[in-house]
């Protein structure tokens, strides 16, 4: 398992959606995950600490948890099935530890507000076509970075 | 307490439940009393677009279609409450199906969720629940304590207040013009 940063988010102009760029730190190794618009507006709060008037569903997801003392431990990017990444979340409540299943983007935004690492498998890296990547990459203009709205 | 709000606080759900399931506590009788005063108990009617904006209208009424509460959410937010009145469920969990996961995990009930305030057309609102015996409770925006009601079977509430002070006017003749989506699809 490789421990990613969240490295930024960015618009993807081709499919009107959002990219959430996870890199591990001494591999360089990196995940891009296509997220909706309201799924990036949850990282996005998150990642620049912006605290939104009213509590937005991931803030409510933590305070839950915060009131029954229940500690998110970590969550991790377990499987890339047809273009469709899945992750799990690793709760402690008590002396026990249980595990939900998630879609990517509710557990980075859980994790951003709860301070906790965020894992991706190798079998994930793997099959996720890096060359591919970086030629998309590649293809990106300047200006197609950081357009996303909070 | 009059023979009338008597006999409704008597024939209400809640207090018939807690009558024939276990004994009551006064102060139990006292809660209900003054919840069946306080609260109105409402249904998800439907959501529909909002046609001048990116918004979405999600329509409550009470249990007699006497009074009626629109809320404007956005497109995420009507789409989580939609999924779940139509009984939709999607290959992977959704934000609220997460929380509900969390709760089912963690032995908490939500016990209801309640409409509380209503400031500058933005509604507040809060979700009850029960852990271990004693009540929590965490503030929410609405759309997000009513799309986890829809997925816990919890009923959802509004004070007398808020929906004697939320705005609209002629809100039937709006919604009539609305009607053309026919809300009744989604009835809940």
């Amino acid at each position: 398992m490789l421990q990613m940063k969240v490295r930024g988010l960015m618009f993807d102009p081709y499919n009107n959606a959002y990219i959430v760029i996870l890199r591990d730190e001494d591999t360089a190794d990196m995940l891009p995950i296509w997220v909706g618009k309201s799924e990036a507006s949850a990282i996005s709060f998150a990642l620049e600490g912006v605290a939104a008037p009213r509590p937005m569903t991931h803030d409510l997801m933590k305070s839950v948890l915060d009131t029954v003392d229940a500690k998110v431990i970590s969550v991790v990017v377990t499987d890339l099935k047809d273009n469709t990444y899945y992750a799990k979340i690793h709760l402690q409540h008590e002396d026990s530890e249980f595990t939900v299943d998630s879609r990517p983007s509710d557990a980075i935004a859980l994790a951003l507000r709860t301070s906790t690492p965020i894992f991706a498998d190798d079998e994930v890296i793997r099959k996720q076509a890096s060359d591919e990547l970086d030629q998309w990459l590649e293809n990106l203009k300047p200006e197609d970075f950081g357009k996303y709205e909070t | 307490m009059g023979p009338t709000s008597w006999g409704r606080w008597i024939r209400s759900p809640r207090v018939h439940e807690l009558l024939t399931c276990r004994p009551v506590t006064v102060s139990e009788r006292v809660m209900e009393y003054q919840e069946s005063v306080d609260l109105v108990r409402l249904k998800v009617h439907g959501v529909l677009p909002d046609p001048n904006t990116e918004t979405q209208i999600v329509i409550l009424r009470d249990e007699q279609n006497a009074d009626i509460l629109p809320i404007w959410v956005g497109t995420a937010e009507g789409n989580a409450i939609r999924l779940a009145l139509e009984g939709h469920v999607t290959p992977r969990p959704m934000s609220h199906d997460l929380i509900r996961s969390f709760a089912d995990h963690l032995n908490i009930k939500v016990s209801r969720v309640v409409v509380t305030d209503v400031k500058n057309n933005t509604y507040y609102a809060s979700i009850h629940f029960v852990s271990q015996g004693s009540e929590r409770i965490v503030d929410s925006r609405p759309s997000d304590a009513i799309a986890l009601a829809l997925r816990t079977n919890s009923p959802i509430y509004v004070t007398q207040d808020v929906l004697k002070r939320r705005g609209g006017g002629n809100l039937d003749a709006w919604l009539g013009k609305l009607g053309a989506k026919n809300p009744d699809k989604y009835q809940a």
